[in-house]
């Protein structure tokens, strides 16, 4: 059945943009966390990547998790003399997590997210009035 | 006789394999809104020719052994599918417009129900013909 393969084919989709919202919930999460010591880096920002893959078994180019990289921009730097990580002159690296950046990619993926489902409703339908060419 | 010699039938039939064809491309492309450097396909449209209609079987590789594979791609290789030619490439070479891919679902979905539709009718004239209503 060619619907099945769409609806699979959609919840590969699903499934990408599921692991790209948990990469963008780890960011937004750790928006604050500094190094362990004032040597140390703090958290990096990860940006999660997605590859095209040809199914063998639904014979269709479906969409997977690539590998998560992370974003090498410049970390913020605060004056926070008092901080137990800051440096000789008083300065703490945050890391480089914007969260305007993360909520405008959270929004794209929940889009994306809604159009694959929009797809599984859609086949789901036709499926269903092949089915009622029976009943007549 | 099998229903499906009649030409309205076959044409019929001919249509809703082009439909599903179609929502599997469709699927692929929303799928990957989202890849680096992915084009989205389409199928192009479908057109009735006597001759094509003739040969409307698909052409699949013949098992020789009891050992060998069963072909796959049977029913992908019938129609042809081609790469659109979008005005709208993001930088990240992705050519998928969400949009446009909705509106051609939604237009599939719908072709799709006329054509069933016009199945359950035919079958209804066969069956007024034999008697039976």
């Amino acid at each position: 059945m060619d619907f099945m393969r769409s609806i699979a084919i959609a919840a590969s989709g699903l499934r990408a943009q599921a692991g790209r919202m948990r990469v963008i919930a780890e960011n937004i999460a750790n928006a604050d966390s500094t190094a362990p010591s004032s040597g140390a880096e703090p958290y990096r920002r990860k940006i999660a990547t997605f590859k095209t893959e040809v199914d063998r078994a639904l014979d269709a180019r479906i969409v997977t998790l690539g590998p998560v990289r992370t974003d090498p921009s410049e970390f913020r730097i605060k004056h926070e003399p008092g901080h137990p990580n800051a440096d000789e002159n008083g300065n703490v690296r945050y890391p480089n997590v914007n969260a305007l950046v993360e909520m405008t990619d959270m929004r794209e993926a929940q889009r994306s997210y809604e159009a694959n489902i929009n797809i599984i409703g859609a086949s789901r339908r036709m499926i269903q009035r092949t089915i009622e060419i029976l009943r007549s | 006789m099998a229903i499906t010699d009649l030409p309205l039938f076959s044409m019929l039939r001919t249509r809703m394999h082009w439909h599903q064809e179609r929502q599997r491309l469709l699927s692929q492309n929303v799928a990957n809104a989202d890849t680096r450097n992915y084009q989205p396909r389409d199928l192009a449209p479908l057109r009735f020719e006597p001759t094509r209609l003739a040969s409307a079987a698909p052409m699949v590789l013949d098992r020789t052994a009891a050992g060998h594979f069963a072909s796959m791609s049977g029913t992908s290789s019938r129609f042809e599918a081609d790469a659109q030619t979008s005005y709208e490439v993001r930088p990240t070479g992705n050519a998928v417009n969400l949009e446009d891919e909705m509106i051609k679902v939604a237009a599939n979905q719908m072709d799709y129900q006329a054509v069933t539709s016009l199945y359950t009718r035919s079958l209804g004239l066969i069956k007024t013909a034999i008697g039976r209503r």
